[in-house]
């Protein structure tokens, strides 16, 4: 009697293998599908359909992109790579001023990128992206 | 001595504990740091920038290719659909946000009407994928 007890309590230990099975599977899916790669990018704000205040256009900095691509800073005409300076002037004077970017529909993603850019490194903090109107 | 030699046997069963420790552990990493990015299709080339950054959250992937075409889900899709796609990838996981990856030489008009439809399938945080450069 006592050694049927004792057979009995050691074919009750919990058989573990069928869970590592599916571990093991588990592991070989996320190792698998796992993809570290992130894309680089730039934060873009648009303006929403929603009515916001207005902002004053003594308080804005209008960068306006036509469709053959000439940049003009404040109704001023300037070369992209003097749009850093231009801004960076333009915010010495009105520290509070938010930059938005006024592109013509036909100009080219590449250009607006870098205006954005050359923005965010003259220190504005909010630039924001708006459409010409046709 | 038949005893001992028993004992002995018994002994030397590997120890799979230390290994099930580590294969739990991988398996909580690969788990947690996953994240489904879904292929845009195409590779355009993307502009420069020196205030690029790694868009951490950036699951949503769509791409504008020179001519203005849409690619999603590696296939191209209308602008009508991208709101509805959109959607359906937000409810899949509601942290992502949306890189859009344009073409140096698409249209702005495209990327902005892109922007509006993504914005009203409920992701606002929308960023255009860049080339790091050096600086800042």
């Amino acid at each position: 009697m006592r050694r049927r007890i004792a057979t009995h309590g050691e074919e009750a230990e919990i058989n573990i293998t069928p869970m590592l099975d599916i571990v093991f599977i588990m592991l070989i899916f996320f190792i698998v599908t796992t993809s570290f790669v992130k894309e680089v990018g730039i934060d873009v704000n648009r303006p929403s359909n929603a009515p916001v205040q207005e902002q004053k256009m003594s308080e804005v900095i209008a960068i306006r992109i036509d469709e053959t691509g000439i940049v003009s800073v404040q109704n001023r005409e300037v070369d992209i790579r003097a749009v850093r300076a231009n801004i960076e002037s333009e915010l010495a004077t009105k520290p509070d001023a938010s930059v938005v970017v006024i592109s013509d529909r036909d100009a080219d993603a590449g250009l607006l990128v870098r205006v954005i850019d050359q923005a965010r490194v003259a220190g504005a903090e909010k630039v924001s992206l708006a459409a010409m109107a046709r | 001595m038949a005893r001992r030699h028993a004992v002995q046997q018994e002994e030397t069963e590997i120890n799979i504990t230390p290994m099930l420790d580590i294969v739990f552990i991988m398996l909580i990493f690969f788990i947690v740091t996953t994240s489904f990015i879904k292929e845009t299709g195409i590779d355009p080339s993307r502009p420069e920038a020196e205030t690029a950054y790694k868009q951490e959250r950036g699951n949503i992937l769509i791409a504008i290719n020179s001519v203005g075409d849409i690619w999603m889900n590696k296939r191209k899709v209308e602008l009508g659909q991208v709101r509805q796609l959109v959607e359906q990838a937000k409810n899949e996981s509601p942290e992502s946000s949306v890189v859009i990856i344009a073409d140096q030489k698409s249209a702005t008009g495209v990327l902005i009407d892109l922007m509006d439809q993504i914005r009203l399938g409920g992701v606002s945080n929308i960023a255009v994928a860049a080339e790091q450069t050096g600086g800042g």
